[in-house]
């Protein structure tokens, strides 16, 4: 990928920030804030490789990140594996667990899609409950404490989870160049078209799902030795979903930058809610307001209705640009019409 | 002459409507087929039993000599069998030249990500673009074109999965006589570089003149089978059409 020179500036003086953070406010409570936030942008940006590029919405895709929790937690447990390089391979097993579910989840379309997806992320929760000897069941599961010391506990997690954050954007921007993008995109916007012309759809589908799911398995890897503990109700949770879908259609559903734009508003304003309204849940509420707004008031985000306003504005010009073709065109036939052959009979 | 596509005694059924009922066609390699009937006589049932979008009751297609009953409309896309839709199918939300780009074919993975433009094709879909006269809308949604852009954009877009036969639906379903007059003289123009054609239409001047033979169809069945000429004064044709 090339970028342009002064792109490149603003990313590594981007980058410095992002890196030097940390170190700037020391309150351990900004660096769990910012864990969440890099987490949510590595969540939703996963999550909108599938459904944003494909038009595919899974509500059930932290089935995934919780697969990958629990997998980097027994693996920790009991063989001693360090999550901080389990995680990413462990988040391949992920994956392709997840192209076996896709490809039978993703013969279903529409909202059979969507609920088939809430089943699948049910069924983890009730594995995760059931089998005792690999999960504990509803106790859960307790992992080692991280080695470095308590005064720096969170700083490693969100330097890794803004690594993971970069590599997640960068593969969603990534795939958007390739072949295997635009054949995503085409199948959002037409599936049987897609498939008319030649694209494979259901490999597509299966294939996103996959990728899709080994950021989210990774993630929830690191999650849950961040938590040191974890549990199946708090791991499968269906609100994990909501924080994602909300973020990425805040921003722009299929957008870039538009998970990363949600994220960066969701992740202060739970807390903010949070703080306030304490312990009370309000903003589940507030959430599902929020939820309803969104989709009545900017059903395609911020990123794509300031786009969509902006080329409206320009787009004067193109309107003239295809009055002036029909004008070709006739000439163009004209032309036809008097070196071809007799006119058509009646 | 070989033939490029034929059906054998194809069957379908809708519940308890019987929409295709022992259609056996088949197109020359190198011809313009026309393919006629009245409204509702499965005609477009017929095209999607061919390209995979519907599996039939019974019956075979082939294809290039080869079996190719129930396969998947990709694949089919990947041998050369390119179609048009009656209501004019496009990726609505992408631009112009994406349109064209989405049907280019790729082999294995390593093409599958590699650039979603590259420079060859797109200099191909460019020149494919300035013959239907599109290639300075080519960064517009191809939701911005007018009817007739769209259909034009249809068209030239399967072209790029290098077809050897297309089925046109309805190419010149509501589309103004200037545009019709175009969209002929390019059909004429492809069917001159090798490609062949099978087209459905209603606009019997059109069909008349721009094929070589006519295949008509009624209540799912061939009811006839002939030069333009001949079919005109066929009296099962008349009967069907004009009910008398």
């Amino acid at each position: 990928m090339t970028f342009p020179k002064v792109s490149r500036l603003w990313f590594g003086l981007g980058l410095i920030v992002l890196l030097a953070l940390p170190w700037l406010f020391r309150n351990p409570y900004y660096h769990l804030l910012g864990f969440n936030l890099w987490l949510l942008v590595v969540t939703a940006s996963a999550w909108n490789m599938l459904s944003g590029y494909t038009g595919y919405k899974s509500l059930g895709h932290s089935a995934f990140f919780g697969l990958g929790a629990y997998l980097v937690a027994i693996t920790a447990a009991r063989y001693g594996w360090n999550p901080l390089w389990s995680a990413p391979v462990l988040g391949l097993g992920v994956g392709v667990i997840a192209l076996l579910v896709g490809w039978v989840l993703l013969r279903a379309d529409g909202s059979a899609f969507v609920i088939a997806s809430i089943a699948v992320l049910l069924i983890f929760r009730l594995l995760a409950l059931n089998l005792r000897g690999l999960t504990s069941g509803a106790p859960g599961l307790s992992q080692p404490l991280p080695p470095w010391s308590p005064q720096f506990s969170r700083m490693p997690f969100y330097y890794y989870m803004l690594g993971l954050a970069i590599i997640t954007v960068g593969v969603s921007g990534f795939i958007r160049r390739t072949r295997f993008g635009l054949g995503l995109f085409a199948i959002r916007d037409d599936e049987g078209k897609a498939a008319s012309v030649g694209v494979a759809t259901n490999l597509y589908k299966v294939l996103a799902f996959g990728i899709s799911a080994y950021f989210m398995g990774v993630a929830g890897g690191i999650w849950s030795y961040f938590q040191g503990h974890i549990s199946p109700i708090f791991t499968f949770d269906i609100l994990n979903d909501v924080d994602m879908v909300i973020a990425s259609m805040l921003g722009g559903l299929g957008t870039l930058w538009g998970p990363v734009l949600g994220a960066f508003i969701i992740v202060p304003a739970r807390d903010l809610i949070l703080f306030r309204f304490g312990e009370s849940q309000i903003h589940l509420a507030v959430f599902g307001v929020l939820m309803i707004l969104i989709i009545v008031l900017l059903p395609n985000g911020i990123i794509t209705t300031y786009r969509n306003r902006r080329r409206r504005r320009a787009g004067r010009t193109s309107a003239f640009a295809g009055a002036r073709t029909a004008a070709e065109m006739t000439e163009a036939a004209q032309k036809a019409d008097q070196s071809g052959p007799e006119k058509p009979v009646r | 002459m070989s033939l490029l596509l034929e059906t054998v005694d194809l069957h379908k059924s809708f519940g308890g409507i019987t929409a295709v009922d022992g259609a056996t066609i088949d197109v020359e390699t190198g011809s313009i087929t026309g393919l006629i009937g009245p409204n509702g006589s499965g005609k477009t049932t017929l095209f999607n039993l061919i390209t995979g979008v519907f599996t039939p009751d019974a019956g075979d297609v082939f294809f290039a000599g080869k079996k190719v009953t129930a396969a998947r409309a990709d694949k089919l896309c990947h041998m050369g069998l390119a179609r048009t839709f009656q209501i004019t199918r496009l990726f609505w939300n992408r631009s112009v030249l994406e349109n064209m780009m989405v049907p280019v074919p790729h082999v294995g993975l390593r093409s599958l990500f590699g650039p979603g433009m590259r420079s060859e094709e797109e200099g191909r879909a460019m020149a494919l673009l300035e013959r239907v006269g599109l290639d300075h809308l080519h960064d517009q949604p191809a939701k911005e074109l007018s009817f007739g852009q769209q259909k034009l954009l249809e068209l030239a877009a399967v072209l790029m999965s290098n077809p050897s036969l297309v089925l046109l639906d309805e190419p010149a379903g509501g589309v103004n006589p200037t545009m019709i007059g175009f969209i002929m003289e390019l059909v004429r123009a492809l069917h001159q570089e090798g490609v062949t054609f099978l087209i459905v239409e209603h606009n019997m001047p059109m069909v008349m003149e721009l094929c070589d033979r006519v295949l008509v169809l009624d209540v799912g069945v061939r009811i006839a089978d002939g030069t333009p000429a001949a079919i005109q004064s066929n009296p099962r044709v008349l009967d069907a059409y004009l009910g008398q």
